[in-house]
């Protein structure tokens, strides 16, 4: 064996030590960050599950015409204020009798949710003939009973900690021994909007909210980024200090901390413009501008990745410059483009911070209808609940994280859809 | 170019290489200056030995030939040599077959010095013989010279002297047809005479196409059954 | 041995330095700068170039004073060290260098008599009759029919379907390749093996019928059986196009062009008849390059 061979053995040792200890810092960081994600993960579902589920409580209501103060030939508007509130009240009574003591009499009522009312008058005044009869109905449970049957309020507790109190408890083990208590989906929490009741509450206005700030932000920035980019990248004059300096600034924006967006469109777009506050309207102009610096950059790479050959090749038989970027380039860049497009859109999707600033953190019960009226997003109201301090609004912060996420998840599996199949080999 | 120097290539190997032809062509142009030198010297000296000797060593020149030819071969599948390079080569190949030419032609007067040593004196024949054979000799030099050095003044001088020799081996056969017919029993001698004068005489031919081919390589124009001005001109510049 | 000479004194003598890139007071007499047989005489001549100049931002020359014609039908090669200006001559000639920021162009250049500079000239009009073939293989990701139909498309060449089929099977057939493919027009143009897509360039390049086809080492990327096929297609197009090619094979150039381009940094050294270029090049740095003394 040659000295060289044996130089090069006493070496190989140490080097394959190296490379094993780099493998396994590697594979530690990669851990690490799966752990931090099962944990983050488990947290979020574990508190968040039980948000889609609900418990009900079947009331036997009479619909007394008297009680009401209507009859089946009432019109609509004297249906919807007729005294449903009485009718579950006596309906309750009935169902526990004996309480005579006042703050358990409103406690009594305070089982069933506010809701409970409003269900009864959607149910007469889908059908007013029901004036009269008798009816089971399952109603919604108040936010502190739901929270009980979670298994989130510890009966052994002293009852002053808690806030079902004992009597409550008798009479939920009564109605429960009766099978009046049910837990059922949540259709609620995607079905309505924001509410000051836990058990009530839905994040389909913030759904609808964020829906139609995207479509603002994609209708804005995707065609005003793609066309900045290919001017910036093929036809714009090169090593001009113009240029240049539109280069570094949009390269600075990418970088700006998104509540500078938020305050310049409160400045411009709400102060200046006289745009209506809290609309996707603005909130899409807010996120296009902050959008866009990603767009631009990504769309830029693309281009640039595309291979001068094929530029070549069809400068060659004689087309033209924008015949050439448009038929050619463009096409193979277009995965590229998209990829950075859904990044910057799953971006503007995740914003709070700028939303914040143009008013989009308004309490909204009612489902937008259009971009000018007032909305929320969803990570605002994930940021709206989690402010709130009943125990239910928690899960339902959870749930909408949940939510958010599955639809990040979803942009971002169709972003490598998109990109597997405009993919072309040359 | 200055000097035809095969040691610029990028290549150090295809230097070697070309050198080598080169060198082994030199070999080869010594050794058959040595056949024919002593093929005359056997001739104008009776030496049978002598004769005999160059008889029998031409193989060694026919050998050298064939590993030439075969290197250049070798050389031309291996590198595509092109511009001097490939005019080189082609030069080798093409000298060398007039080298073996010599050779055999000098072998035939190493065969013909042999069988006249028994016969009688050539008598003013000797004379002329010496002449022819040192007007050869000194052509022969004389292109090795010019190959060796590419010297293209030197080699349009041999070409000229062709001439000389040509007019030498009619004067030869002039005076022979004299004594064949004042005596027929010299005829078989006469013959025999005939034969070398013959010989020696394709050697200057040989010679000459060398020359030629030396003009080729240097100026890259082939100068072969033109006439001594066309070469002069083509030698001298446009 | 070591003495042997040879007689120099009718072998042109270089008269720029070869270390002064910039010596172009040396070059006074442009006309007798380049070696060889430069011009045509007006007999066929399709390109017509003057004091062609090039020039890279404000400060480097790429191309210095070439002067030279080429005729119809011929096939011309370039050759020369990496870095003399082959290429950037080629692209010359179809104002492909108009591309590169910074890149300038003086001279003469005219193609049948046009000055391609001229104000009339319209470089897209140009490059339809001045196609180039590149050294990569460079087909559009599209299917080999739409490869090949895209110039008469981008021209309006074809009045209907049934033209442009035509027009893509006579492409392809002169290009040698519609034997091969013609059971799967339809199929990506990117899916053909190397010495498959470089014809398919030709035959794109084809399409659209141009005067000149200038070929960027077309071979350089392709094993010696699609070289020799391209090579010999080569040959077959030369009844039809004039063909410029640069080349780094010089045994490539021997084979297929008629004239042969000798330059070095940027100057057009020796442009001669491809036997004498290299049996007797005339001048000495053609001579150390074609040998392998280059350098």
């Amino acid at each position: 064996m040659s000295t060289t061979t044996e130089k090069i053995k006493a070496t190989l040792g140490k080097r394959y030590a190296r490379e094993k200890r780099f493998r396994f810092y590697g594979i530690t960081a990669i851990a690490l960050s799966i752990l931090f994600l099962v944990i983050l993960l488990t947290d979020i579902i574990g508190k968040g599950y039980p948000a889609f589920t609900s418990t009900y409580i079947k009331l036997d209501v009479h619909l007394d015409a008297q009680t009401l103060g209507v009859t089946a030939d009432s019109t609509p508007e004297q249906l919807r204020t007729a005294n449903y509130n009485t009718v579950v009240q006596n309906s309750l009574n009935t169902l526990i009798p004996d309480v005579e003591d006042r703050k358990e009499k409103k406690a009594l009522k305070g089982l069933v949710s506010g809701d409970a009312q409003y269900e009864l008058q959607r149910q007469v005044m889908a059908d007013p003939a029901l004036i009269g009869t008798n009816q089971s109905v399952w109603v919604l449970a108040d936010d502190d009973i739901d929270t009980y049957y979670k298994g989130n309020i510890d009966r052994t507790l002293p009852e002053a900690d808690r806030r079902v109190k004992d009597f409550q408890l008798v009479w939920l083990d009564k109605l429960e021994a009766d099978g009046r208590i049910d837990s059922q989906f949540n259709t609620i929490l995607f079905t309505r909007g924001d509410s000051r009741e836990p058990e009530e509450a839905g994040i389909l206005s913030a759904l609808i909210g964020s829906f139609y700030t995207l479509l603002v932000t994609l209708a804005l920035s995707f065609p005003i980024g793609v066309a900045a980019a290919i001017y910036l990248e093929e036809f714009a004059p090169k090593n001009n200090f113009w240029v240049d300096l539109i280069e570094v600034n949009i390269n600075n924006l990418a970088a700006v901390p998104s509540i500078v967006f938020g305050l310049l469109g409160l400045a411009v777009f709400i102060q200046l413009f006289g745009m209506p506050r809290s609309a996707p309207l603005v909130g899409g102009l807010v996120l296009t501008l902050m959008t866009l610096p990603t767009i631009i950059i990504a769309t830029r790479a693309a281009l640039r990745a595309v291979p001068p050959s094929i530029r070549e090749g069809a400068l060659g038989v004689g087309a033209s410059k924008s015949q050439t970027v448009f038929q050619n380039v463009l096409p193979l860049a277009m995965p590229g483009i998209l990829t950075g497009t859904i990044i910057g859109m799953a971006q503007a999707l995740g914003e709070t911070a700028p939303l914040l600033m143009i008013g989009m953190v308004a309490f909204i019960m009612d489902v937008p209808s259009s971009v000018t009226s007032p909305s929320t997003v969803l990570p605002v109201q994930i940021f709206l609940w989690s402010d709130s301090p009943e125990r239910a609004f928690i899960e339902r912060t959870s749930a909408a994280i949940m939510v958010l996420l599955a639809f990040l998840v979803s942009m971002n599996l169709l972003a490598v859809i998109l990109r597997k199949r405009f993919e072309r080999r040359w | 170019m200055e000097n035809m120097n095969t040691t610029q290539h990028t290549s150090q190997k295809y230097n070697h290489e070309l050198e080598e032809a080169r060198s082994k062509l030199m070999t080869m142009g010594g050794l058959v200056e040595t056949q024919v030198t002593n093929a005359i010297k056997a001739l104008l000296e009776r030496d049978s030995a002598l004769g005999e000797k160059v008889a029998y060593s031409d193989h060694e020149i026919n050998a050298m030939e064939i590993s030439l030819d075969e290197h250049c071969a070798e050389i031309i599948a291996r590198r595509q040599p092109a511009a001097s390079d490939l005019r080189l080569l082609i030069t080798i190949i093409k000298v060398i077959t007039d080298l073996e030419r010599i050779g055999d032609e000098a072998e035939k007067v190493g065969r013909y010095a042999v069988e006249m040593t028994e016969s009688s004196t050539y008598g003013d024949l000797h004379n002329s013989l010496r002449h022819l054979g040192e007007h050869v000799k000194a052509m022969l030099s004389d292109t090795l010279d010019a190959l060796a050095r590419l010297d293209v003044v030197q080699a349009m001088q041999v070409v000229k002297n062709d001439q000389q020799v040509d007019d030498e081996f009619d004067s030869i056969t002039r005076q022979l047809y004299t004594r064949m017919l004042e005596d027929p029993r010299n005829i078989k001698d006469s013959l025999n005479v005939t034969w070398c004068a013959r010989s020696l005489e394709r050697v200057g031919d040989h010679c000459k196409n060398i020359c030629e081919y030396v003009i080729y390589l240097v100026k890259g124009k082939d100068v072969r059954h033109t006439n001594l001005e066309s070469i002069r001109e083509t030698i001298l510049g446009e | 041995m070591t003495e042997a000479t040879i007689d120099m004194t009718t072998k042109a003598v270089p008269k720029f330095s070869t270390a002064a890139s910039g010596g172009r007071e040396e070059f006074a007499h442009t006309i007798d700068g380049t070696v060889g047989k430069p011009y045509l005489d007006g007999k066929d001549t399709r390109f017509f170039c003057r004091g062609v100049n090039v020039f890279y931002g404000d400060t480097k020359q790429a191309i210095f004073d070439v002067n030279m014609d080429i005729g119809k039908n011929e096939v011309i090669s370039m050759i020369g060290p990496s870095g003399c200006g082959k290429s950037t001559f080629l692209r010359c000639l179809n104002r492909m260098n108009d591309t590169i920021p910074g890149c300038r162009v003086t001279g003469d250049i005219k193609l049948d008599g046009e000055d391609i500079h001229g104000k009339e000239q319209d470089p897209v009009l140009l490059r339809a009759r001045v196609g180039m073939v590149f050294q990569k293989p460079n087909p559009f990701p599209k299917s080999i029919y739409d490869n090949v139909a895209y110039g008469p498309r981008l021209h309006g060449l074809a009045a209907n379907r049934a033209e442009l089929d035509e027009i893509v099977e006579s492409s392809l057939t002169k290009a040698g390749l519609f034997k091969e493919v013609k059971d799967r027009l339809q199929s990506p143009g990117t899916g053909l093996s190397g010495g498959q897509q470089q014809r398919l360039c030709i035959a794109r390049t084809i399409a659209v019928s141009p005067e000149v086809i200038l070929m960027d080492e077309p071979t350089s990327a392709l094993d010696p059986i699609a070289t020799a096929i391209i090579e010999e297609l080569i040959d077959e197009l030369r009844a039809s196009f004039t063909i410029c090619i640069v080349t780094h094979s010089m045994q490539q150039a021997a084979r297929i062009s008629q004239r042969t381009a000798y330059f070095h940094l940027g100057y057009l050294v020796e442009l001669n008849d491809t036997k004498t270029v290299f049996t007797n090049p005339q001048h000495q740095l053609t001579e150390n390059y074609i040998t392998g003394r280059f350098g």
